[in-house]
């Protein structure tokens, strides 16, 4: 069984900066809507929302919504006058429609670093660079290791009779030691890396994931379907100033959008597909 | 250069990413992506330079040495993301450049933002973190000498760093969500993070203050004992 996170970390990628960017760069608004409800799918089906968070992202979203009419007065349809400055129903609607689409992109970018863990990251970009990868893997290695060795210190200072939690003095003792401890071991294990022969050859990368079938297959489809909406994204025809408007007729546009529909459900579709195949099994047996 | 080997192949695109590559991506932005075209710019800028840098850092034989110190000093910018209020990240970015030079202080300025943003939250504003980030290093590592003479030049240029940072996340910012740059709201946001504004920059100020020397010594004396 493969859900959507278990594809190739390098087509998540992909996928995920297609879609986000589509939603970023894009603000016609059916695109903006589209776009924000596959994202708040696809929130949903992995884990859901914390409700702490959710009420912060609301708020800056009313909050976003609101502000945008204080600042642009253009427009036809004057709602009120405030402070001899129009507010305009068309300033208004385009900050909700800008909102939708910080939101989408958030919520976009909230799934993305949901599904790809470190681990992942480190495949990408070990593909790309193996110089950056090796640096990004001792970096995270040493942010661990930092911090257990600080506790270590501050254990050793405490026995000593020479820290206080309340003294800055005693915190900068241990921070200064910590620093010269982790510089001296940084050369050790760059000597050690050198003794076993870092830098001799081609720096060789272990990596879990392997490209099967339904990576290609899912690969194909999202670039495919970024395509078809790139090609198509001249054609959609919306302005928000003087008089909003929205029109979708000449037939590339249909098909922008439908490609874009369908990029946005890939996630969601994939699942289905699984669920539903663990569902004949499981009948079967 | 990330990922191609052949030496002509890196050559060419070396000279073709930011002479054919960013003009064709800024042409067809503009053309494609109508009102949203500034920020789909400044994004591909930003993105196309983090790159080009990076590669350019991938190329160059680094020693393991300096490979290692660098990730160290990346691991400290992280954990220092996590003192609440006052962030060192720009103090021993700027640091690690002055002492182990401005490649390393590109990577580790880039490197922290990318890293650090998987606590703090990814989104389309790590490449511009990245791009801030680094370049702070970057421009310390390129005047290290004037910076390591001078103390008053250094707590300058923190505070500097401190403001100009700010300011450009939040063009960032305008950008994304206005229609092109309004000035306006570009006024009405600086206002709006002043906090934050003179946070970075005290903050800056104060790490710098207190760090720089003692950093600065035990930088010097493993770049001597060991000939980093």
């Amino acid at each position: 069984m493969r859900g959507f996170s278990d594809h190739n970390p390098a087509v998540l990628t992909v996928y995920f900066f297609a879609v986000s960017g589509i939603a970023m760069f894009c603000m016609h608004p059916a695109v903006t809507l589209i776009s924000l409800a596959g994202a708040l799918l696809l929130c949903l089906l992995h884990g859901g929302f914390a409700l702490k968070s959710s009420l912060f992202t609301l708020g800056l979203f009313v909050l976003l919504a609101l502000l945008n009419p204080l600042f642009s007065h253009s427009g036809v349809t004057v709602l009120f006058v405030l402070n001899h400055n129009p507010v305009t129903l068309e300033a208004l609607i385009y900050g909700v429609f800008a909102s939708c689409s910080m939101l989408a992109v958030l919520c976009w970018f909230r799934s993305f670093s949901r599904l790809m863990t470190r681990d992942k990251l480190l495949y990408v970009c070990g593909r790309l660079s193996p110089k950056l990868a090796l640096v990004l893997s001792m970096a995270m290695r040493y942010v661990a290791l930092l911090g257990t060795q600080a506790k270590k210190i501050t254990q050793a200072q405490k026995a000593l009779g020479l820290y206080r939690e309340d003294r800055l003095r005693d915190h900068l003792r241990v921070f200064s030691i910590l620093l010269t401890w982790a510089l001296e071991n940084g050369i050790i294990t760059a000597d050690s890396m050198a003794a076993r022969g870092y830098g001799i050859g081609k720096r060789t990368q272990f990596a879990i994931f392997r490209f099967r079938r339904g990576d290609v297959l899912l690969l194909s489809l999202s670039l495919l379907c970024t395509a078809l909406t790139l090609a198509g994204l001249g054609a959609l025809d919306h302005s928000f100033y003087p008089r909003f408007t929205v029109s979708v007729h000449s037939p590339a546009a249909v098909c922008s959008l439908i490609s874009y529909g369908i990029l946005v459900l890939l996630p969601v579709m994939t699942e289905a597909k699984e669920a539903i195949r663990w569902h004949c099994f499981l009948s079967k047996m | 250069m990330l990922m191609i080997r052949n030496r002509m192949l890196q050559n060419v695109l070396r000279w073709a990413i930011p002479f054919v590559l960013l003009p064709a991506l800024v042409i067809a932005g503009a053309v494609i992506f109508g009102e949203r075209r500034h920020l789909f710019i400044s994004f591909a800028a930003a993105a196309l330079s983090v790159l080009l840098f990076l590669a350019g850092i991938e190329r160059k034989k680094t020693g393991t040495r300096r490979l290692v110190l660098t990730a160290i000093m990346t691991a400290l910018c992280i954990a220092g993301r996590f003192i609440p209020l006052c962030k060192p990240v720009t103090a021993v970015i700027m640091l690690t450049a002055m002492y182990l030079g401005s490649e390393a202080g590109f990577l580790t300025g880039a490197m922290a933002a990318l890293l650090s943003n998987f606590y703090f939250g990814q989104g389309p504003w790590t490449a511009f973190q990245m791009l801030a980030w680094g370049l702070i290093g970057w421009i310390a590592g390129a005047m290290a000498e004037p910076l390591k003479r001078s103390r008053a030049l250094l707590l300058c240029t923190g505070l500097l760093a401190g403001v100009l940072y700010s300011m450009i996340m939040d063009v960032w910012t305008v950008l994304w969500y206005g229609e092109g740059f309004d000035l306006q709201l570009y006024l009405a946001k600086i206002l709006a993070s002043l906090p934050h504004l003179v946070l970075y920059a005290v903050s800056n100020f104060l790490f710098l203050f207190w760090l720089a020397k003692p950093f600065g010594e035990k930088l010097e004396r493993i770049r001597i004992k060991y000939g980093v």
